[in-house]
């Protein structure tokens, strides 16, 4: 799964979820891509299951890229526990998904299978996302 | 590419945010055009029209502003993030026998050899052509190419009257071995092991024994209710 190797603060605050993706929201690398709708935290487990569910479909026929990285922490304080006595301990990894940005991108399979592939991703993911082709195809 | 493309645009008066939204309400777009040592010239173009005229790659247009006619490409178009719409335009102004550098896409075609996957490494590669013969897009095939062939900017074939730009030395199109199939398993059963995924083919395996019993079990009631006749 992807974690940071090192960061600099080991608890921050919660990560800003207003506005739009200001960059990444074009296809990068492949011919198709999964486009976020909504903001949303994405854990590394989703976005790891979201790469199986592709990679599982597609077999050994194309290759997937990763756009985000989980790269800020998020805590959480043990069960039953009083308020007070400092933050909890992190907990979860998160990307912090805006509107418009291109997650995933897949090459290498005709767009049937691609379709078929990201909409099983789309699954393991905690926003409204959409299928997205390169320019020149459909949007 | 053949003839331009008429567009009938407007002089532009108002600025700003407020103004450039009333244009888009109206089903128009806010564009700039400059270039040859002359002003920019703001103006307003038909949105249909220049959408549609956008789709073709590096579109040689004639922009009509009062009756007197300028030739001018493309040379940024901002788009909504998520909505299908053209926000903004700028066109560089050209004239007729110029030449012109652009972005060309690459287009792949054919089947490589089996057992390979075709990456395409840079989507487009910089062209000096004419602006009158701008290609579409630059052909590669990749037709039984082993895996571990490379296509690099020098190999991919030029159409007349056009020269490459970009390094010559630039990967295009790299062809890669499949990962075996056993590699592809080993690697997701880690994989979701780590995120905590229960496979297929246990649960399949779980099932079939579940079936197995209830089968097994049905026997026993019928052997029973045989013995309850007895009785």
């Amino acid at each position: 799964m992807l974690i940071p190797r090192r960061v600099k603060h080991r608890k921050q605050h919660h990560p800003d979820r207003t506005g739009m993706a200001k960059g990444g929201t074009t296809i990068a690398f492949g011919d198709y891509g999964i486009q976020a709708l909504e903001p949303a935290y994405v854990t590394n487990r989703q976005i790891e299951s979201a790469r199986i569910a592709m990679t599982r479909y597609m077999k050994r026929g194309g290759k997937v890229w990763i756009n985000i990285y989980p790269d800020r922490p998020l805590t959480k304080k043990p069960a039953e526990t009083r308020m007070g006595s400092g933050k909890g301990s992190p907990e979860w990894w998160v990307a912090n998904v805006k509107p418009g940005r291109i997650m995933f991108e897949i090459s290498g399979v005709n767009e049937e299978v691609a379709r078929e592939a990201m909409r099983l991703a789309m699954h393991k993911l905690p926003m409204k996302c959409r299928f997205v082709a390169r320019e020149g195809g459909d949007i | 590419m053949a003839d331009a493309i008429r567009i009938e645009a407007e002089r532009r008066t108002e600025f700003g945010k407020g103004a450039a939204r009333r244009i888009r309400r109206a089903d128009k777009i806010p564009a700039v055009m400059y270039g040859h040592g002359g002003d920019p010239q703001h103006i307003t173009l038909p949105g249909h029209d220049t959408m549609m005229a956008l789709k073709h790659v590096n579109a040689f247009l004639a922009i009509v502003i009062d009756g007197k006619e300028e030739f001018a490409l493309a040379k940024d178009v901002q788009r909504a993030i998520l909505k299908p719409w053209i926000e903004h335009v700028d066109l560089v102004v050209v004239k007729k026998g110029e030449k012109v550098t652009v972005d060309v896409p690459v287009h792949v075609e054919g089947e490589a050899g089996p057992e390979t996957i075709v990456t395409v490494d840079n989507q487009t590669l910089e062209v000096e052509a004419d602006v009158i013969n701008i290609p579409e897009s630059l052909v590669v095939s990749v037709e039984g190419m082993e895996a571990g062939t490379q296509i690099h900017a020098s190999d991919v074939e030029m159409p007349e009257g056009s020269s490459l730009v970009s390094d010559p030395e630039l990967l295009v199109v790299n062809i890669t071995e499949q990962i075996s199939e056993e590699a592809l398993e080993a690697e997701l059963a880690e994989a979701e092991a780590e995120v905590g995924i229960e496979q297929d083919e246990s649960e399949d395996a779980e099932s079939g024994e579940a079936e197995g019993d209830a089968e097994s079990g049905e026997a026993a009631e019928g052997d029973s209710e045989e013995k309850s006749e007895d009785v």
